[in-house]
């Protein structure tokens, strides 16, 4: 019996042994912390892994536990430390804590502590306690967390929205900020990405899936489009989207692109409209060029004579010459006076006062301006063909309307062919909704390869023709311009013209 | 001794052709002018002299002119150039102080001699005669 409770000694002894050595080997940091009922600390046990790693000497293991514990923990994780320590103790329930540790070294390091508890008969709380240095993985987490909320305050300061598109299957998924843009939210179960593809503004859509094809292909470095999108108002949105494929297949297939949107509308819009001031600006800096030559050509020309008309008339003292002096400056006044009437003309047409525009039925101007010209068609047996529809009308002025018609029947008539009857025909029809009109004639017509730059110049005649003055056509062509329309011409010699005039005017 | 004896004035300006008349008598030059209202009227004129033998020495050309204008009439007298036995200096006169016309006028350089600025002076008289 002695023997075998000997032995029965010597085998618990060695039990005992072989757990302290077991639980002083394993290198998990092991400690057992007793709480007594009027709450003294003591570490019944501290494997030797936790004595090195927090280079607690002998001299300490003699303090109080709990000024260890004090100099140990980070201090402003003190206060967390006990509390939580506590409500274990309270509730008699298992204790996990992150807290970190100073080191001797003055290293900080996060560990986490999971202790099971258990009330002794003494109404003692025992914690049988598991550190772990988590400090790689705190950080890691910190920064992940960091970078998350920079990287979320940034998506949201920009505006931007992100998207992720799996090739294989269609699927696409939208951040609630690229939904917002659209007005759209995730009850709108926007999924796929044909449900994406049908709110591009068709007109934009070609550019669209060639630039994503592009980069599919890995011509270019990434995707970047930009483009309208139907938001859920009705309205179409500007969408920048940039993306890059993130994942191909050994054959270098997409599989997966992510990336951003952004709503570039005001931009756009602001492009747009300074687009559209810069035509209407390099449109009149044109005109003005052009006017500032129109007047330099024909002043100049007349004070150069005014000038030498005047040395002569002062250095002679012949009566006859003096004479024909004065009646040359007679002539260089008139045309002085006539060419700035012109110019004034030209002017008003394109002064900035806003020209009255009117609904004006085409058959009655061309109508009166037969009447006005009954005898001239008559004297020249003149035929006229109006193929004018009844109910075509244009917004336009009525001076010019009346001058329009004025001019170009006037012209055909002029420049008729000596070796036949003038026969001038008016036709209008609509072209991409606007309305057009031909005026045709057989008369003499223009050598185009020689005249056609100059055909509408100020002061051009091309014909041998006491009365052409060379200022009808530039004027006409100048009041059309002016309310928005355009001009063209065909001709042949010995044939006839043709005259087409592009009424900006959608009915 | 003067340079020119038979001088063409092609311009569309009565009033011109009347100054250019008053110029020639005052610096006393006895030369042969004939006067043309513009490049048409001057190239079919020139196309018969040439026939007989019998043109100008000095061509007074204006750009801006009916029918055919100075560009025109430069077109038409470089092709009769080559046929010509004796040289024809051509100045052009206008009032247009347009860069366009100047940069246009050394697309003619074998033709064109000078650029003069109207209104032409006794000064541009004494250059071009003495």
């Amino acid at each position: 019996m002695k023997t075998s409770f000997a032995s029965n000694e010597n085998l618990l002894e060695e039990k005992v042994s072989f757990y302290k050595n077991l639980l002083n080997k394993v290198p998990n940091l092991i400690f057992q912390l007793t709480i007594s009922s009027n709450n003294d600390f003591c570490f019944s046990f501290i494997n030797k892994n936790v004595i090195s790693l927090f280079e607690i000497n002998q001299l300490e293991l003699k303090e109080k536990p709990i000024d260890i514990i004090n100099k140990k923990i980070h201090p402003d994780d003190r206060e967390d430390f006990f509390k939580s320590l506590f409500t274990s103790k309270k509730n008699n329930q298992n204790w996990n804590h992150e807290f970190r540790v100073i080191l001797l070294n003055n290293a900080v390091q996060w560990f986490s502590v999971n202790a099971n508890v258990e009330v002794d008969s003494l109404n003692s709380t025992i914690f049988y306690c598991n550190l772990k240095n988590i400090t790689s993985s705190k950080h890691k987490s910190l920064k992940l967390q960091e970078s998350q909320t920079r990287y979320q305050f940034a998506l949201e300061a920009s505006k931007k929205g992100i998207w992720d598109y799996n090739l294989k299957t269609g699927k696409v998924f939208f951040s609630k900020e690229s939904l917002e843009i659209l007005h759209l939210n995730e009850l709108d179960d926007i999924t796929d990405n044909w449900q994406w593809d049908e709110r591009i503004h068709p007109d934009d859509l070609v550019d669209y899936l060639q630039n994503i094809e592009s980069h599919k292909e890995n011509r270019t470095p990434y995707f970047e489009n930009t483009k309208r999108v139907l938001a859920s108002d009705g309205s179409y949105k500007w969408i920048l989207s940039i993306g890059k494929v993130i994942e191909r297949d050994l054959n270098g297939n997409s599989i997966r692109i992510i990336g951003t949107h952004s709503d570039v509308s005001s931009n756009k819009e602001k492009e747009i409209e300074l687009l559209g001031n810069l035509d209407i600006i390099i449109e009149q800096n044109n005109r003005l060029l052009n006017f500032a030559h129109i007047v330099s050509h024909n002043l100049r020309s007349h004070t150069g004579n005014f000038k030498m008309l005047l040395n002569i008339f002062d250095e002679t003292d012949d009566l006859i010459s003096r004479e024909e002096c004065i009646t040359y400056l007679k002539t260089t006044s008139n045309a002085l006076s006539e060419t700035i009437d012109h110019l004034k003309e030209l002017v008003d047409i394109h002064s900035t006062i806003i020209h009255k525009k009117e609904h004006l039925n085409l058959n009655v101007y061309l109508k009166q301006t037969l009447e006005v010209l009954s005898k001239e068609v008559k004297d020249n047996k003149v035929t006229i063909v109006n193929k004018i529809g009844e109910k075509d009308t244009i917004k336009f002025n009525p001076a010019y309307l009346e001058s329009l018609f004025l001019n170009f029947t006037t012209n055909a008539i002029k420049y008729s062919h000596p070796e036949r009857n003038p026969e001038i025909s008016y036709t209008s029809f609509r072209e991409n909704g606007k309305v057009v009109l031909l005026i045709k004639d057989n008369g003499l017509g223009i050598n185009l390869e020689k005249h056609g730059e100059k055909l509408f110049g100020m002061y051009k005649t091309f014909h041998k023709n006491d009365n052409a003055r060379g200022i009808g056509l530039f004027i006409t062509k100048n009041q059309i311009e002016s309310m928005g329309g355009s001009i063209e011409v065909e001709s042949k010699v010995n044939v006839g013209t043709t005259f087409k005039i592009n009424f900006n005017e959608e009915i | 001794m003067k340079k020119f004896n038979t001088i063409f004035v092609v311009d569309d300006d009565l009033v011109y052709h009347f100054i250019i008349k008053k110029l020639f008598s005052k610096c006393n030059l006895d030369v042969k002018t004939s006067y043309f209202f513009n490049g048409l009227e001057a190239i079919d004129d020139l196309k018969n002299k040439v026939e007989t033998d019998n043109v100008p020495d000095l061509i007074l050309l204006d750009i801006n002119m009916p029918v055919y204008d100075g560009w025109q009439f430069l077109e038409e007298f470089r092709k009769l150039k080559q046929n010509l036995t004796k040289e024809i200096t051509v100045y052009l006169v206008s009032s247009s102080n347009d860069i366009s016309d100047l940069n246009k006028s050394k697309l003619y350089q074998d033709e064109v001699k000078e650029y003069y600025y109207k209104p032409m002076t006794q000064e541009d008289f004494d250059t071009i005669f003495r």
